[in-house]
């Protein structure tokens, strides 16, 4: 029977280091979906989320929660990965796709459903980093408003208004690419 | 292209859904991080140093005696602070005590980054001196941050230290300035 995240955060707090791995490979492809989302590339999502799972561990006896650890990875994650877009964008580094997404999408799938996925990732690309925060929270991870607002730190009228805007400013984006 | 309404966002959303699959060295990388620090939280080894109070800190509403003597010690702390070490932790490991007065508490116990938050049981256990709560550890040259936990439970921020800022957990911490006694 898989354990619980409460008893595996249990064990590694007794010095069951190895204990760590199951939360790890329990949580690491669903977050790495919000990562490679909001940061636009693979690489960038990778060091976001091992930084987050690493966050985690030094931290983990401020879990307050043990049973709900995936949700306090998870902010802490959303955390990681506004501080690595903030540097980037420092960086003057602009969004790449995901290639190597890209590449398996155009065996999988016929080049018109590539086409659509490359536009759909490229125009989130183009939300501002609070509108896709909440996008991708609210539609693409499936939270409620007040998770939201716990994990991000921001008023849920506030995160109402990103959310409109996101769905606003994508349809203007996938609209040019049709009309253009 | 369709018209754009609710279907398309379901199709933008169901493209965005679509697992993202790390490769398996994804977890081997976290792994050996973790067993890094694991290693390093051991190696450090945080005993009982007795030495220089560098830090003290109290809860408001203390007995104006007590308070007395505290904000000596407070100044005694402040006549031996230089300018601001570099944010990163040294090797350098400098004496700090940390004091709460807590005359209620079961216990107190102090918690940082330079002993992982306690993980492992690492927290530094203060002892009781009429409910002044006292340890003194090695802490290493640098900025750090920390908390006290009171009946094992309960996070305190200290009240006196400027508090930590993004702090991306959700309990309160302050931050600690440990200065390089060797330069």
């Amino acid at each position: 029977m898989e354990s619980s995240d409460a008893a595996l955060v249990s064990r590694v707090l007794h010095g069951e280091v190895n204990a760590y791995g199951a939360l790890v490979s329990r949580y690491r492809d669903r977050y790495a979906r919000y990562a490679v989302h909001m940061l636009g590339n693979r690489e960038d999502a990778e060091e976001a989320l091992q930084d987050a799972f690493t966050r985690a561990y030094r931290s983990l006896p401020r879990c307050e929660d043990p049973e709900r650890f995936g949700a306090w990875l998870f902010r802490i994650l959303v955390n990681r990965c506004r501080t690595s877009g903030a540097r980037r964008v420092r960086r003057g580094q602009t969004f790449v796709h995901d290639d190597g997404a890209l590449m398996k999408a155009s065996e999988e799938h016929p080049a018109e459903q590539t086409m659509w996925r490359e536009e759909i990732e490229r125009a989130v690309g183009e939300l501002s980093p609070d509108q896709r925060e909440a996008f991708l929270l609210k539609y693409v991870e499936d939270l409620g408003y007040d998770e939201m607002a716990e994990i991000t730190g921001v008023g849920v009228s506030a995160l109402k208004m990103r959310v409109m805007r996101a769905c606003d400013r994508l349809r203007t984006l996938l609209r040019e690419v049709h009309s253009g | 292209m369709a018209e754009w309404g609710r279907t398309t966002l379901e199709m933008v959303v169901q493209e965005l859904q679509q697992p993202v699959r790390l490769d398996a060295s994804f977890e081997r990388r976290v792994m050996v991080r973790v067993r890094r620090l694991y290693a390093q939280r051991r190696r450090r080894g945080f005993g009982t140093w007795l030495g220089v109070a560098s830090r003290v800190t109290h809860h408001p509403g203390w007995a104006a005696a007590l308070a007395a003597g505290i904000v000596a010690i407070v100044t005694a702390g402040v006549l031996r602070t230089r300018p601001p070490v570099s944010p990163s932790a040294s090797s350098v490991f400098e004496p700090v005590q940390f004091v709460l007065v807590a005359p209620a508490a079961q216990s107190v116990a102090v918690v940082g980054d330079f002993n992982d938050w306690g993980l492992n049981d690492s927290a530094l256990v203060a002892t009781n001196h009429q409910g002044v709560w006292s340890v003194t550890a090695p802490v290493p040259a640098g900025v750090h941050r920390y908390a006290f936990v009171v009946n094992g439970k309960e996070w305190v921020a200290d009240p006196s230290a400027p508090r930590s800022a993004g702090d991306d957990f959700g309990l309160p911490s302050s931050a600690l300035i440990v200065e390089d006694s060797t330069k």
